[in-house]
C-alpha cells in the first residue's frame, strides 16, 4: 500500500470514512480493506522504463508516438504521452486485435509514413516542421472520415486506441473531469454551473 | 443422521438457491446446499473497487477471453473488470442446433451477482393471458396467490421503485424512487402527451435508502458508482452473496459447499421419492452422494434441466420427473430487438452527478386494454438520457487543443431504449442431453433446438419501429437503430424447461413448485415458468422459491413428504 501521505490515499481515507458515516459504520471489514487496496497499484508513467514495445517496432512506435502527441498533446493538462499511450497502443494491439486486424495496423502505419514523405517532397514525417505534420495528421483523418471505409483506415484506429488509453489513464480522467469513486448520491438535474468540472459518468 | 444426510439439499446459490437456502434454515431444517464453483463471500469482489486507469486495455473484452469465453463474449460483459464472473465456455460446451446464447456464472451467488437488478412484479393480465388465449398450459397459480410473496421478497431484498397504480405492472413495497434526469423527465411528458404511453423511474433492487428490518446488518445503502456488475463491498444492491445466504449462514442450519457439481437425484423406486443427489467435486473428481428429505433444484432454468434430464430410472425412462415428455420443452427467454438511439436538442446546462445503476422504464402498453396487435402479448423498454461520452469523439475531426477542450465538457444529450418482449411457450424450443459430447468433467451437454418464430419476428418489428415513433414524438434528432444482433438466451432470461401446470399430463410442475410425480423435489428456478411475461424474471423467481420453501417445511411437518 502506498505511503498515507499520498493524496489519494488520504481521498480514499476520507471518502470510507464518510460512507461509513452514512451508512451508520456499517462498511463491513472486508469492504473496507478491499476500497484501501485500490491505492496499491502503479502511478502513471511508473512503468515508461520497463515498457519494451511487445509488438510494433521501434520505427512505428515513434510515428504512433508523434501521432499520439499531435491528437493529444500537453497543455493545461497531460497530454497522450504523459499517460503512456504509446506503450498502452502496442499492449492493447497484442491483447484486443487479432493477427489480421493487427497486420492492417502495422501496413497503415508505413503507408502514412510512404504518404507523409511524399507529400512533404521526400522528408520523413518525423523530420518534418511540426505544423506540417499537424496538418498532414489532420488531413489524413478528414479524408478517412468521409471515406467511411470498413474495416476502419489506420489513423482511425489509432485515433480509437489513443482516445482510449488516454481516457482510461488516471491523468487524462482526473486532470479533464472530476472524478469520485463513490457518488453517495443521484442528482438528475444539476446546472453545470453549480459543477466545478465536467464530472466523470463512464 | 450421518456426515452425508441433512434435512434439505439445495441445488444452486444464485437468485433461487439464495433464497431456498435462507427460507429452509430460517425454518429449523438441516440443510446441505451445493453450488458447482468456487466459492465467493460477500466483500470477496476483485475488482469491486478498482479505479478505470488499474483496468487493463481501458477495459475492453481481450483476445483471450474471447478464446476461452466465446459465448459469454457474445454479450458486452466478460470485460476486465467482470469476465471473472463468466464462465469458460471450452470447459462447459454445449451443442447449439440454432445459436443459442447461454450466458453463465458458476461461482457462488450465480447470477445473482452480476444481474441487471431491475425488479418487476407480474400482473393478473400475465398469468391469466395463457388460459385466455390457448397458449401453452393455463398457470396454475394467481396473481393474488403470489402477490403476499412479492411483499416478502421486495421487503427483504429492498427495491426502489416509485408507486404508479399501473394495472399490468403492479406496486410493490418499494424504497424510495430514484430520479429521473431532466431530459428523462421531458421524454416523460412528451410520449404522455403525444402517445399516451407511461414512463416510470426504473424499480431496481439498490437501496435507496436503508432496509426497513434489521435482517442484512452487512448491507449498507447504494454510492451511486454504477460497479454493480463487479459486486459491490458496500452490499448496495441484493444478491445471494450480500444478503440471502449470510442470513443462511446466521441460523447454523446451513452447510455451503462450493466445488460441488450436483448431476443426478437419487431416485428410490420402492419408497417411490427421491432420497439425495449424486455430486462430483470439481477439483478432486470424487463423487458423493448425498441425502436429504427434500430436496430444491436451483441450478437455473437449463442447470436444473440438464439434471433432471440425466436423472433417468426405470420409473423416469426419460428423465426425472417427466411423464409429460414437456421437460426441456417450452423454453423462451425474452425478445430482444435492435436498440434504438438518438440525440435530444437542449438542456445543455444541465446534467447530473452520481452514477445511477438504473434507467427509465415504459411498461408494455401493446395487446392492453382496447389495443389489439397482430400478434400476442407485448414488450416493455428500457434506456435512459446521459449526457454521450467519450465515444462521440472517434468519428469527428477534433485533434490537438480542441480536442483537449471538448474532452473536459460533456457531450450533447443522448437519449437509448432496448426492449424485451415475451416469447410464447412452444414445446418446439427445447433442449435435450447430447451424449456425444462431454465436457471437462466427463459430463455429457446440453444441446439447444431454439427459434424465434412468427409471434416473435412480428413483436420485434414493432419493438424497433414503436422506440422511433416514441424518439420522433419527442422531437429527437439522428435517431439510430443499431444492427439486430439477438439469439435465444442472450437476454439471459432463459425460463420455462419444466413449467408448472395443474394438470400432470401436460406440465412438470405442480401449483408449489413440485415435481407432480415426486412430491419431494422442488424446482424454483426459470425453469418453473409456465410464461414469461416481458418483465425482468428475478423478482418472479425470489417469490416462488419463498413460497416454494414455505409449502416445503408445512408438508414435512405434516408427515406429507
Amino acid at each position: 500500500m502506498s505511503e498515507p501521505r499520498d493524496p489519494e490515499m488520504m481521498r480514499r481515507r476520507e471518502i470510507l470514512r464518510r460512507s461509513a458515516w452514512l451508512l451508520g459504520g456499517a462498511v463491513s471489514a472486508p469492504a473496507a480493506l478491499a476500497f484501501l487496496q485500490g491505492c496499491s497499484r502503479q502511478e502513471p508513467g511508473s512503468n515508461k522504463a520497463a515498457w519494451v514495445p511487445q509488438y510494433l517496432q521501434a520505427k512505428e512506435v515513434a510515428i504512433v508516438t508523434a501521432i499520439a502527441d499531435i491528437m493529444i498533446p500537453k497543455t493545461d493538462t497531460s497530454g497522450a504521452l504523459d499517460a503512456d499511450v504509446p506503450a498502452f497502443i502496442d499492449t492493447a494491439l497484442l491483447a484486443l486485435y487479432p493477427q489480421p486486424d493487427r497486420d492492417r495496423f502495422r501496413v497503415g502505419v508505413a503507408a502514412f509514413a510512404d504518404l507523409a514523405k511524399a507529400q512533404g517532397a521526400g522528408k520523413p514525417f518525423l523530420e518534418q516542421e511540426p505544423q506540417a505534420r499537424v496538418a498532414f495528421v489532420r488531413q489524413t483523418l478528414e479524408t478517412a472520415l468521409a471515406a467511411k471505409t470498413d474495416p476502419k483506415p489506420f489513423i482511425l484506429t489509432v485515433r480509437e486506441l489513443t482516445l482510449l488509453g488516454y481516457l482510461s489513464s488516471r491523468v487524462g480522467i482526473t486532470e479533464n473531469m472530476e472524478y469520485v469513486p463513490v457518488p453517495t448520491a443521484f442528482h438528475g438535474c444539476v446546472p453545470l454551473s453549480q459543477m466545478k468540472k465536467h464530472v466523470y459518468w463512464e | 443422521m450421518d456426515s452425508n444426510s441433512f434435512d434439505a439439499i439445495v441445488v444452486g446459490t444464485g437468485m433461487s438457491g439464495g433464497w431456498a437456502a435462507k427460507e429452509l434454515t430460517e425454518k429449523g431444517l438441516k440443510t446441505l446446499v451445493l453450488d458447482r464453483g468456487r466459492m465467493v463471500k460477500h466483500g470477496e469482489y476483485p475488482t469491486a473497487n478498482t479505479d478505470p486507469w488499474d483496468l487493463p486495455y481501458g477495459n475492453r473484452i481481450t483476445l483471450e477471453t474471447r478464446q476461452r469465453k466465446p459465448v459469454q463474449s457474445r454479450t458486452s460483459y466478460p470485460t476486465p473488470a467482470a469476465q471473472h464472473w463468466f464462465v469458460d465456455d471450452l470447459e462447459n460446451p454445449y451443442t447449439e442446433v440454432n445459436r443459442f446464447d447461454w450466458i453463465r456464472g458458476y461461482h457462488v451467488g450465480g447470477r445473482s451477482l452480476m444481474w441487471a437488478r431491475q425488479s418487476y412484479r407480474f400482473s393478473p393480465m400475465d398469468f391469466e393471458a395463457n388460459a385466455k388465449e390457448g397458449v401453452g398450459v393455463p398457470w396454475p397459480v394467481s396473481y393474488d396467490e403470489i402477490a403476499p410473496w412479492y411483499d416478502y421478497v421486495e421487503t427483504f431484498a429492498g427495491i426502489s421503485g416509485s408507486p404508479e397504480g399501473i394495472p399490468t405492472l403492479p406496486d410493490g413495497k418499494f424504497l424510495p424512487p430514484m430520479e429521473l434526469n431532466c431530459v428523462e423527465i421531458d421524454f416523460q411528458k412528451r410520449i404522455s402527451e403525444k402517445l399516451g404511453r407511461k414512463l416510470i423511474i426504473g424499480r431496481v433492487a439498490n437501496l435507496s435508502a436503508p432496509l426497513t428490518h434489521k435482517e442484512s446488518p452487512q448491507r449498507g445503502t447504494c454510492q451511486y458508482r454504477n460497479l454493480c456488475i463487479r459486486g459491490c463491498p458496500f452490499g448496495g444492491y441484493f444478491s445471494s452473496v450480500s444478503a440471502t445466504l449470510p442470513s443462511a449462514e446466521r441460523t447454523g442450519n446451513m452447510t455451503l459447499r462450493a466445488n460441488k457439481i450436483a448431476y443426478e437425484i437419487i431416485y428410490d423406486n420402492d419408497k417411490g421419492r427421491a432420497t439425495g443427489v449424486r455430486v462430483l467435486d470439481a477439483e478432486s473428481g470424487a463423487q458423493t452422494d448425498y441425502f436429504a428429505k427434500v430436496i430444491f433444484l436451483c441450478a437455473s432454468t437449463l442447470g436444473s434441466a440438464f439434471i433432471m434430464l440425466n436423472s433417468t430410472s426405470s420409473r423416469f425412462p426419460n428423465g426425472f420427473g417427466n411423464d409429460s415428455g414437456e421437460l426441456g420443452h417450452n423454453l423462451v427467454d425474452h425478445l430482444k430487438a435492435a436498440g434504438v438511439t438518438a440525440t435530444a436538442d437542449g438542456y445543455l446546462d444541465v446534467a447530473y452527478t452520481g452514477r445511477r445503476a438504473n434507467g427509465y422504464y415504459i411498461p408494455r402498453y401493446r395487446n392492453v386494454g382496447n389495443d389489439k396487435r397482430s400478434y400476442l402479448r407485448g414488450f416493455g423498454y428500457q434506456g435512459r438520457a446521459s449526457r454521450s461520452g467519450f465515444g462521440r469523439f472517434n468519428d469527428n475531426a477534433l485533434i490537438g487543443e480542441e480536442l483537449k477542450q471538448a474532452i473536459k465538457e460533456p457531450g450533447p444529450w443522448t437519449v437509448n431504449a432496448s426492449s424485451f418482449g415475451e416469447i410464447l411457450p412452444n414445446h418446439l424450443n427445447h433442449a435435450t442431453i447430447d451424449r456425444s459430447r462431454k465436457d471437462k468433467y466427463g459430463l455429457p451437454v446440453l444441446k439447444f433446438d431454439v427459434q424465434l418464430r412468427e409471434n416473435e419476428r412480428a413483436m420485434q418489428r414493432e419493438m424497433v419501429s414503436d422506440a422511433v415513433e416514441m424518439f420522433e414524438a419527442a422531437g429527437y434528432k439522428d435517431i439510430k437503430v443499431a444492427k439486430e444482433d439477438y439469439a435465444p438466451g442472450l437476454s439471459i432470461h432463459e425460463a420455462g424447461a419444466a413449467r408448472m401446470g395443474k394438470d400432470p399430463k401436460t406440465s412438470v410442475l405442480n401449483k408449489f413448485n413440485q415435481v407432480h410425480a415426486c412430491k419431494n423435489v422442488f424446482v424454483t428456478d426459470g425453469s418453473f415458468m409456465t410464461s414469461s411475461a416481458c418483465q425482468n424474471p428475478s423478482l418472479t423467481y425470489m417469490a416462488f422459491t419463498a413460497r416454494a420453501a414455505d409449502h416445503a417445511v408445512n408438508e414435512l411437518k405434516k408427515g406429507n413428504l
